[in-house]
C-alpha cells in the first residue's frame, strides 16, 4: 500500500482533527497512532487499533517484522527460530480475535513438553498428559509420581488467578476511579473465588524461591530442577532468589502450560507469527513501515506529538505507543526536559539486567540421545532442558554475579525441524536445526565487553554440555550462530540484552511493571505517550498480552477525544 | 493439687517478659518459666572467662519500641543505652582509592552520627556518593514514618470474609496515597529489591554499598543480592525517627541489661517469673489449653498459655502428637528457620589495631564492619548456599568496653564478632558443626587480621557460638536468631502461619508472643506488646487499663 492510498485510507470521525499543534511539522495529516518497533506486542497493538478505526503506522527499524519472534536463515533451506523458539503463550483470545489462523498462522504442539535429560542417560519427561507424566516419575520416586498432579493443580489454579490479573489493567493507585474499584473487585473475587487456602497459598507462593516450592512437591534433584527451569528462564535469578516462584507461575498464566509449561511451534518458525500479526494488522488498515528508525520522540507542552526517523522525516502522531523496552524508550527517545529528573532517574534505574544468550545450530543429521533412546524421534519434539540440578543452576548463576559466563551453562534447547519439517524444506535430507537458549552469560562481563573471541568461547561451552547428553553432537554442526547479550541489544534494540525488556523481579511487576504510576500503559506526565511491549504489565513472552492490554486503554483515550 | 494461674508464659526472653509485664499491668496472674539459669533467652550477659562479661549472642539493641520502654519504664528498672557511634569499615593494602602511584596503601571508611563528618568523609571517595547520601537518607527517614505503624498493627488475614481486621490496610493505603510517587516507588523497592540493587541506585562507592548492604542480611539466609534483602536498610533509620534513642546501642551491662530490667518491671507490676523451669508440655484438654507441665512432671493450670518460643518447639514439641490439625502442621513444618549466622566472643590482652587507621581512637568505639566490597558479602553467601561456612565471613564487630568498661577487668577488653554466614545444615561431607567450631573461630580469627594484623597477639579466650551451640543454649530452632527466616513469605500475614499472623494459635486459648510472629525478630519487643494486648482484647481487658 503507497502512501497516497495509505492517507486516503479511513477516516474516523475524530473532530478537530487540523494538524495545528500537532508537531510534525511536515504538514501531513497527524497520525491517530504511530508504534514505535514491529516487534510481536507492536503488531498486536496496531491490529487492534487500526480494528478500532485508527490510522495506524507502525514503524520497525530492522528490514522485517516481529522483533524477538523472529526466524532466521543458517543457511540454503536451513530455517531457525532466532531468539524465542515457543510461542505456546500467545493469548487464545489475540488469536482468535485477530483471527491468526486466517492469516496464515499454524501452530504444531507435540504431546512432550520437557524431555530433561542427564548424563547418567536417565531422563525426566514431562508430557502434556499429567497422570501420563505422573507414571513417567513413578520409577524415580513414588513421592515425586504422587506430588505431581498436585503440583500442577497449584500451578494451574494460581495460574488462573495470574492471567485474571494479567488481563487487567493495573489500577490507578494515586487517584482511583470506578473502574480501578471495578477491577478490584473483580480480582478480589477471583482471588476469594480460589478459597480461603488458595488464596493463602498465593501470598504465601509468590514471593517464594523456585527451589523451596519444589522442594515441597518434590524429592528427586533431577525433577526439581526440571520444573524449576521456567523460574529462572531469562531473568538474572538463581532458582534460590526470592521471587522465582512467580516467573515460574507467569509463565504458566493465561494458557495450557500448567507444570510442565508450554511446547507450541508455529510452522515456519516464530517468524511465521509476525508475518501472520503484520497480515492481520495490514487486513485492519494499519501501515507497517520497516526500514524505519525512530531516533526521538517529539512532545510539546507536555504531550507527545510523534516521532523522529533517522533519515530526519518527522511523522507526527495523537499516541505515539513505544512497543520498545521502557528504558530505550523513556531514556533514549524522550526528550529529558519533557520527561523532568525524576522520572528520568527512576527510568534509567529500571533493571535490565540480560543473562541470555542464543546459539543456533544446522545439524547434518539428528543427534543421538542416549537418554531418548528408541523413542527420541518423539521425545526430541519436547524443550530439551539441561539443568542438572538445583544446585548446578544456582552454580550457573554465580558465575554471572561477577560478571562471568558460566562454564556449564544451563540450556533449553528444540529441535523445531521434528515437529516442523518446512524449516530445513530445501537443505539436504537428514538436516535438523537446533536452538538453544543458554544462561547464564551476563551482558556486563568482568573482563571488557562482548566480542567474537568471547562469543566463540560461549558457542564451544554451549557444545561442550551439550555433549554431555548427546555424545558427538559436536560432528554434526554444519552451522552455528551465537547470539550474545551485546548482539541482543544491538540486533534487536533490548536494552542490556535482557529478553523481556525489564527483569521480571517482584520489584518490577503488575502495579510497578516498569514504573509504580506508569503501569497503565500511559506514560504520566506526558499525555499521549504509550508502553505497548513486554516491558509493561503483563511482562515479557510472545503472549501479545501488553499489546493487547495497551490497545484497549489507547482506544479508550481515543474514544474520550471523540 | 495443681497451682493456678491467668496466664503462663513459656519462655523468658525478651518478649516473653514484655507479655508478662503487661498482662500482670492488666491485673492478671501472670507466671513466666525459663528453662535456663539466666532471664533474657538471647538476650543475655554472661561471665565466659573469669572477669569477663559477654552478651553472648543478640550484642546491640537497634528497635526495642520507644511505646514498651515508655509503658513499661523501663529506665526506672535499670535500662540504659549506651550509643554506639558510627560505622568503621576497614580495608586491606590494595584497596580502596589508588594514590599518585597507582597504589593503594589500604584506605578506610568511617561513617559517624554526625552528619557532616559524615559527607566529608564520604567526598573523599566520591562527590556523587556524598550528595546522594543526602537524598538517600532523607527518603529513608521519610520511609520509616510510613513503616513505622506497621510494626504495631495485627496482621489481617486476607482470606478471610471478616473485613474488620483489614481496616488497619485502608488507612496503610491512605498514608501510602500520602506519599509522593518516587516514595511509593521507592517503598516498593524497598519490600522487593536486593540491598545491591537498591543502593546501586545511589552510590558507586563499593564499600559503602557493602557496609550499608550488610543490614539487609543480618540473620537472613539470603546475599546482598537477593531480592527482598533491601528492606531492613529500614531498621538503621527506625531508631533514628524514635527520637531519644539512636539507631543502634549497647545495654549497659549486655543485653541481659535489657532483659533484667525488663524482667524487674514485671516483677514490679506482680508478674511471677521462675528459672531453671523448663516447660515438657502444653497441656490441652477439648482442644483448648489449660496450662502447661514441667518436665519435672509438675502441673500448672492457666486460663491462657503463651509461647515465646519458637513454632517448632511450640508445636511439634510441646503438644502432644496430633493434637493439630494436619493442614496447620504441614505449615508449621514448611516455616523456614534455616540459621545462618556464628557468634565468636573473645577477650582481649588490649586493643587491637587496624592498619587502614593504627592504635586506638574514636573509630573503635563503634561498630567496625568487616564488608571491603559488595562482591565479597557476596561471595561469602555464595559458600553458604552450598553448606559450608564462609571462609571469608561478613563480620560485625563490637567492643563493648570501650563505652562500658565494666564488662573486662581494667586495661583488658571483650570483643563481639557476629559472623555470616554460618549455615546450621553443612555439606555432610564437613561433618557436624561439633566438628567445625573451632576451624570456623580459626576463620574468622584470620579474616579480622587481615585488616588488624595484630589481633591474634591480643586474644586471651575465644568462644565460639554456632547455630548449633544457639539451638542447643537458647532452644532457637536451627539457630535462627529471628525464631525463623525473614523471608517475604515468612512476613506479615503469613508469619508464622498464613492465616494465623493474629497470634492466636488453633489451640484455644494457646498464643504465641515471640519473635516467630509478626513484626519479626530483633530486641524490639513489639510482639510481646501486640501479643499481649491481643489477648487483654480477647478476654474484654482491652479498656480496663489504658495503654499505648
Amino acid at each position: 500500500m503507497t502512501d497516497g492510498e495509505m492517507l486516503g485510507g479511513p477516516e474516523p470521525a475524530l473532530p478537530g482533527r487540523s494538524t495545528a499543534g500537532a508537531g510534525g511539522g511536515t504538514g501531513t495529516r497527524p497520525w491517530d497512532a504511530v508504534i514505535i518497533g514491529g516487534g510481536h506486542n507492536g503488531l498486536v497493538t496496531a491490529a487492534y487499533l487500526a480494528k478500532g478505526g485508527l490510522r495506524t503506522l507502525v514503524l520497525e527499524r530492522r528490514e522485517r517484522v516481529g522483533g524477538a519472534a523472529d526466524t532466521s536463515e543458517l543457511g540454503p533451506g536451513i530455517r531457525v527460530p532466532t531468539l524465542a523458539h515457543t510461542v505456546g503463550r500467545l493469548r487464545p483470545s489475540v488469536h482468535r480475535e485477530l483471527d491468526l489462523k486466517a492469516h496464515g498462522l499454524s501452530l504444531v504442539a507435540p504431546d512432550v513438553r520437557v524431555f530433561a535429560p542427564s548424563p547418567d542417560g536417565s531422563a525426566v519427561t514431562l508430557w502434556a498428559d499429567v497422570e501420563r507424566t505422573a507414571d513417567g516419575l513413578r520409577h524415580r520416586s513414588s513421592i515425586d509420581a504422587e506430588g505431581y498432579p498436585g503440583f500442577d493443580r497449584l500451578v494451574r489454579s494460581i495460574g488462573r488467578f495470574l492471567d485474571e490479573l494479567g488481563r487487567s489493567t493495573p489500577p490507578d493507585v494515586r487517584s482511583p476511579r470506578i473502574g480501578d474499584a471495578l477491577t478490584g473487585l473483580k480480582l478480589g473475587r477471583t482471588f476469594r473465588g480460589l478459597g480461603r487456602d488458595d488464596s493463602r497459598t498465593i501470598l504465601r507462593v509468590l514471593p517464594m524461591a523456585i527451589a523451596d516450592l519444589v522442594a515441597e512437591a518434590f524429592e528427586t534433584d533431577a525433577v526439581r530442577a526440571a520444573i524449576a527451569w521456567r523460574g529462572v528462564r531469562f531473568g538474572s535469578v538463581g532458582p534460590w532468589s526470592a521471587g522465582t516462584a512467580a516467573m515460574l507461575l507467569m509463565d504458566s498464566a493465561g494458557n495450557d502450560g500448567g507444570a510442565a509449561g508450554e511446547t507450541v511451534y508455529a510452522r515456519g518458525g516464530p517468524g511465521a507469527l509476525a508475518t501472520a500479526l503484520a497480515s492481520a494488522a495490514r487486513a485492519a488498515g494499519a501501515e507497517i513501515r520497516t526500514g524505519a528508525d525512530v531516533t526521538a520522540i517529539t512532545s510539546r507542552d507536555g504531550r507527545a506529538t510523534g516521532v523522529v526517523l533517522g533519515s530526519g522525516e518527522e511523522i507526527a502522531a495523537r499516541a505515539v505507543v513505544s512497543g520498545l523496552d521502557p528504558k530505550r524508550t523513556l531514556v533514549d527517545l524522550v526528550d529529558p526536559v519533557a520527561l523532568g529528573p525524576q522520572l528520568g532517574w527512576r527510568a534509567g534505574n529500571i533493571r535490565t539486567p540480560g543473562v541470555v544468550a542464543k546459539v543456533n545450530l544446522g545439524l547434518r543429521k539428528l543427534p543421538i540421545l542416549p537418554a531418548a533412546g528408541e523413542d527420541a524421534l518423539r521425545l526430541l519434539r519436547g524443550r530439551i532442558v539441561v539443568a542438572p540440578g538445583i544446585d548446578a543452576m544456582e552454580r550457573a548463576f554465580d558465575a554471572s554475579k561477577y560478571g562471568g559466563v558460566s562454564e556449564t551453562p544451563i540450556l533449553e534447547a528444540t529441535i523445531p525441524s521434528l515437529a516442523d519439517p518446512l524449516l530445513v524444506e530445501g537443505s539436504k535430507a537428514g538436516t535438523h536445526v537446533m536452538s538453544v537458549i543458554a544462561q547464564y552469560a551476563p551482558y556486563a562481563l568482568r573482563e571488557g565487553a562482548w566480542d567474537a573471541r568471547s562469543a566463540d568461547a560461549l558457542g564451544d561451552a554451549v557444545i561442550r554440555t551439550l555433549e554431555g547428553v548427546a555424545p558427538g553432537i559436536g560432528e554434526l554442526v554444519t552451522h552455528r550462530q551465537v547470539l550474545t547479550p551485546l548482539d541482543l541489544e544491538r540486533d534487536f534494540g533490548l536494552t542490556g540484552g535482557h529478553p523481556f525488556h525489564a527483569e521480571s523481579g517482584l520489584d518490577q511487576f503488575y502495579l510497578w511493571r516498569p514504573l509504580l504510576g506508569h503501569a497503565r500503559y500511559r506514560v504520566g506526565g506526558l499525555d499521549g505517550l504509550y508502553l505497548c511491549g513486554s516491558g509493561a504489565h503483563p511482562g515479557g513472552g510472545v503472549t501479545g498480552g501488553p499489546g493487547q492490554n495497551a490497545a484497549r486503554e489507547i482506544l479508550a483515550d481515543a474514544k474520550k477525544r471523540r | 493439687m495443681a497451682q493456678r494461674y491467668d496466664a503462663v508464659i513459656i519462655g523468658g526472653g525478651h518478649n516473653g517478659l514484655i507479655s508478662a509485664a503487661y498482662l500482670a499491668r492488666a491485673g492478671m496472674k501472670t507466671l513466666v518459666l525459663e528453662r535456663r539459669h539466666v532471664l533474657g533467652g538471647a538476650a543475655v550477659t554472661e561471665e565466659l572467662f573469669p572477669g569477663f562479661r559477654f552478651s553472648v549472642f543478640s550484642y546491640v539493641v537497634s528497635l526495642l519500641r520507644p511505646e514498651v520502654i515508655r509503658e513499661l519504664d523501663l529506665p526506672a528498672h535499670g535500662l540504659d543505652i549506651l550509643p554506639l557511634d558510627g560505622t568503621f569499615t576497614p580495608l586491606r593494602k590494595g584497596d580502596g582509592p589508588k594514590g599518585a602511584d597507582g597504589k593503594s596503601s589500604g584506605d578506610y571508611l568511617w561513617r559517624v552520627n554526625d552528619h557532616g563528618r559524615t559527607i566529608r568523609e564520604l567526598r573523599r571517595w566520591s562527590k556523587n556518593d556524598a550528595e546522594a547520601y543526602e537524598d538517600y537518607g532523607q527518603l529513608m527517614v521519610d520511609m520509616a514514618r510510613f513503616i513505622k505503624p506497621i510494626l504495631s498493627i495485627v496482621p489481617p488475614d486476607p482470606a478471610s470474609n471478616d473485613p474488620r481486621p483489614l481496616l488497619p490496610l485502608g488507612s496503610l493505603l491512605r498514608s501510602f496515597q500520602k506519599l509522593s510517587e518516587r516514595q511509593q516507588a521507592v517503598f516498593v523497592q524497598l519490600m522487593t529489591m536486593s540491598a545491591s540493587d537498591f543502593l546501586d541506585q545511589w552510590f558507586e562507592t563499593d564499600p559503602l554499598k557493602a557496609t550499608m548492604s550488610a543490614s539487609g542480611i543480618i540473620g537472613t539466609y539470603q546475599g546482598v543480592k537477593s531480592p527482598g534483602t533491601a528492606y531492613v536498610l529500614l531498621h538503621h533509620y527506625m531508631g533514628e525517627i524514635d527520637g531519644a534513642f539512636r539507631a543502634w546501642g549497647i545495654p549497659k551491662g549486655g543485653t541481659g541489661g535489657i532483659s533484667n530490667a525488663i524482667g524487674s518491671a514485671a516483677r514490679g507490676l506482680g508478674a511471677e517469673i521462675r528459672l531453671e523451669a523448663p516447660v515438657g508440655r502444653i497441656l490441652v484438654r477439648d482442644g483448648r489449653a489449660i496450662g502447661v507441665a514441667l518436665a519435672d512432671g509438675e502441673e500448672i493450670l492457666a486460663d491462657v498459655v503463651l509461647s515465646s518460643v519458637d513454632t517448632r518447639r511450640t508445636f511439634i514439641d510441646l503438644l502432644e502428637p496430633g493434637s493439630l490439625d494436619p493442614d496447620f502442621e504441614t505449615e508449621v513444618k514448611r516455616f523456614k528457620f534455616r540459621g545462618s549466622s556464628g557468634k565468636v566472643n573473645m577477650a582481649l590482652d588490649g586493643l587491637p589495631s587496624f592498619s587502614a587507621l593504627p592504635g586506638p581512637g574514636e573509630h573503635l568505639r563503634g561498630a567496625i564492619s568487616i564488608s571491603p566490597s559488595i562482591d565479597e558479602m557476596e561471595q561469602a553467601y555464595d559458600d553458604a548456599k552450598y553448606g559450608r561456612w564462609s571462609r571469608k565471613p561478613y563480620i560485625d564487630i563490637i567492643i563493648p568496653t570501650l563505652v562500658d568498661p565494666g564488662m573486662a577487668p581494667p586495661g583488658k577488653h571483650v570483643m563481639s564478632c557476629f559472623v555470616q554466614y554460618a549455615p546450621y545444615h553443612l555439606d555432610p561431607s564437613l561433618g557436624t558443626w561439633d566438628d567445625n567450631r573451632e576451624a570456623f573461630g580459626d576463620a574468622v580469627v584470620d579474616r579480622i587480621s587481615e585488616f588488624a594484623p595484630d589481633l591474634k597477639s591480643k586474644i586471651l579466650h575465644r568462644n565460639v557460638q554456632t547455630p548449633l551451640d544457639i539451638e542447643r543454649t537458647t532452644g532457637l530452632s536451627e539457630g535462627n536468631i529471628f525464631q525463623g527466616e525473614l523471608s517475604l513469605e515468612q512476613l506479615f500475614f503469613s508469619r508464622p502461619v498464613p492465616g494465623w499472623a493474629r497470634f492466636r494459635t488453633p489451640i484455644r486459648d494457646l498464643w504465641l508472643c515471640g519473635s516467630a510472629t509478626h513484626p519479626g525478630g530483633g530486641i524490639m519487643g513489639a510482639n510481646g506488646r501486640i501479643a499481649a494486648l491481643e489477648v487483654l482484647r480477647s478476654r474484654g481487658r482491652g479498656r480496663g487499663r489504658r495503654v499505648a
